[in-house]
């Protein structure tokens, strides 16, 4: 497994030039990339090509859970596992509830929220290839990077490492798996 | 700005104050027409549902005009702006508030609109008049002429010297680049907004919830404030869109601007939901007679039978709540022009179903029927639509009138920049 290869880094020299090379590798097609630096850089998400979030997803999801088992579980309690008069109110509506019902949407949803980041972030990771690159422990320093993945089916030695070169990357290595 | 520009806002503004003086002489006329009928403080109701509604969009506006400065808000910069034209129309609001105070006196019915104005009117249902009431008799030191007009006068004071001072400011800065200008806005706005709220709260309760006078509730002024802001938002952001397609402001005003007011729009949603329930759910869980009759009269007519408020009840929850919030959650919709226009419209809309519901309905007293009186029913009269163009055409022409004397944006703010250069 040690001779298997994870993939190619390049470092760039400054944040314009690696938003302008990230601008070039999402032209290029490359699909299993990414770019590396200390600090969030504005708007490279759109120069990735990358599309919006999908934690929102969860987080509706959850929310609705949340509802639906609110409202059920005060139906369940108080309308038909056994019903009890309180203040002459109906054994069930959805007013008296409604407390439960939107504090159990906003729990849920927040778990969704918390778990939808965890899951699209591929977390929690013990293991990253990257880290086997001295070059890239600087990143956390003042380094910035591309890493392009040999997952990617445009993915070649050569020609990754002449398109790296060309779109302004330099100390090009591999990273081994 | 370009002279075609200024030559369009001046037109805009002048067909404004035509059609708006038009629809406010109608009004008035629908006022002394409605005397003669059954109901005759309806026409009334229709001034101040075409007053409140402008009224409640220019509070939200100061409001909004004051968090941003005490948070230092950068990127609204060029949007606040936009907010300050709005805040010039205090003045004619108080002009068109004295009619509804001046003309039941004038005619000698004091408390046609207000009913505890005249301690001689009848209560509904026969149990005397207003000054037997001991519910009336407790409030008294509060709710009485003298105290009314002085507090109407404090509260548009109150609303008249926060956003003239804001204005005056904001407006120098254009010409002087002058930083304490920003700095006096910013104490100024830490005091206003406390003088603010106290003046918006207990102007929605003289002017609406005393139409009242029986029911108490302690969430109406914050009622108010939320219903306020949601109308303010989206003005300001139809305003935004509509001046930046004419080119006024076109090219500041960006996706992250809309986006953040779309977010805006979304919590404020949320928030009036959260108040408008909360107040239903006290009074609905502490179950008094004295708060209930409020919510039973927007439901039935005393025996069981559904009436229109019913109708109206349920489309506030479905429509003014979670339409608009399944649609902001949306992250398009806060994007998409088209899609966020339509939200604005849509809560606007709305908003005035809002003002409808809380302002309407009412015991009219008419002794053929069952209790010796009727609940006023919902109904859109065409005075109610020539009152809400009219204040809407007065408030326009001074929106107008202010955008020509200064610049479509501060370009001397020391903010403007995080403003333009603002991003997701």
């Amino acid at each position: 497994m040690s001779e298997e290869i994870y993939g190619m880094v390049a470092s760039f020299k400054d944040t314009p030039s690696l938003y302008h090379a990230a601008e070039k590798v999402r032209d290029a097609g490359f699909k299993y990339w990414d770019t590396y630096s200390s600090f969030p850089v504005h708007g490279m998400p759109e120069a990735q090509g990358q599309a919006r979030s999908k934690v929102p997803i969860f987080t509706f999801i959850g929310g609705l859970t949340g509802l639906t088992l609110g409202t059920a579980m005060v139906w369940y309690m108080n309308a038909f596992d056994y019903p009890l008069i309180v203040g002459g109110y109906p054994f069930f509506s959805p007013v008296f509830p409604f407390p439960i019902m939107y504090e159990l949407t906003i729990l849920l949803a927040a778990f969704g929220t918390l778990g939808g980041m965890f899951i699209m972030n591929l977390l929690p990771q013990h293991y990253n290839s990257l880290f086997n690159c001295a070059k890239f422990l600087e990143v956390s320093d003042e380094r910035l990077m591309i890493a392009i993945e040999a997952k990617d089916g445009q993915y070649n030695h050569e020609a990754t490492k002449q398109f790296l070169e060309s779109i302004g990357g330099f100390d090009i290595e591999e990273v081994k798996a | 700005m370009s002279d075609q520009d200024i030559k369009n806002i001046n037109s805009t503004g002048f067909f404004a104050l035509l059609i708006g003086l038009v629809a406010l002489a109608f009004s008035i006329y629908g006022i002394f027409s409605g005397l003669d009928s059954e109901d005759p403080a309806r026409g009334f109701l229709s001034w101040l549902i075409g007053l409140s509604f402008w009224l409640s969009i220019a509070l939200g506006l100061l409001f909004i005009t004051q968090i941003w400065y005490v948070f230092h808000a950068r990127w609204p910069t060029i949007i606040r702006r936009q907010c300050e034209h709005f805040l010039s129309v205090f003045p004619w609001l108080f002009i068109l508030f004295i009619p509804l105070f001046v003309i039941p006196q004038m005619i000698g019915e004091p408390g046609i609109l207000w009913k505890w104005l005249d301690g001689s009117n009848l209560l509904p249902g026969g149990h005397g008049t207003v000054q037997e009431d001991p519910l009336y008799q407790w409030k008294s030191i509060y709710l009485n002429s003298n105290a009314f007009i002085i507090r109407a006068v404090i509260y548009f004071l109150v609303f008249f010297g926060l956003s003239y001072f804001l204005r005056k400011w904001s407006f120098d800065t254009d010409k002087t680049g002058d930083i304490q200008n920003t700095h006096k806005a910013r104490r100024l706005s830490s005091v206003g907004l406390f003088l603010l709220a106290t003046a918006s709260t207990l102007a929605g309760i003289d002017w609406f919830k005393s139409l009242d006078y029986h029911w108490f509730s302690t969430m109406y002024g914050v009622w108010f404030f939320a219903a306020s802001m949601r109308a303010a938002l989206s003005v300001i952001l139809i305003f935004c869109i509509v001046v930046s397609a004419k080119g006024y402001m076109k090219g500041t005003f960006k996706q992250a601007h809309r986006y953040d007011l779309g977010c805006m729009m979304l919590a404020f949603t949320i928030f009036w939901a959260y108040i408008s329930f909360s107040q239903y759910f006290l009074i609905y869980n502490a179950n008094i007679p004295e708060e209930t009759y409020w919510y039973n009269i927007r439901e039935h007519d005393g025996y069981g039978v559904k009436n229109t408020w019913w109708a109206i009840s349920l489309l506030l929850i479905f429509a003014h709540f979670i339409i608009p919030f399944l649609l902001l959650l949306w992250y398009k919709t806060k994007v998409v022009v088209s899609r966020l226009v339509f939200v604005a419209i849509w809560i606007l809309t709305f908003h005035l179903v809002d003002l409808y519901w809380n302002l309407i309905p009412g015991k009219v007293i008419d002794l053929t029927a069952s209790h010796g009186y009727y609940i006023r029913q919902f109904s859109v009269e065409i005075f109610d639509i020539a009152a809400i163009v009219g204040v809407g055409g007065i408030c326009i022409w001074s929106v107008c009138r202010s955008m020509l004397k200064a610049e479509p944006i501060p370009i001397k703010d020391p903010n403007i920049l995080k403003s333009l250069n603002h991003s997701e």
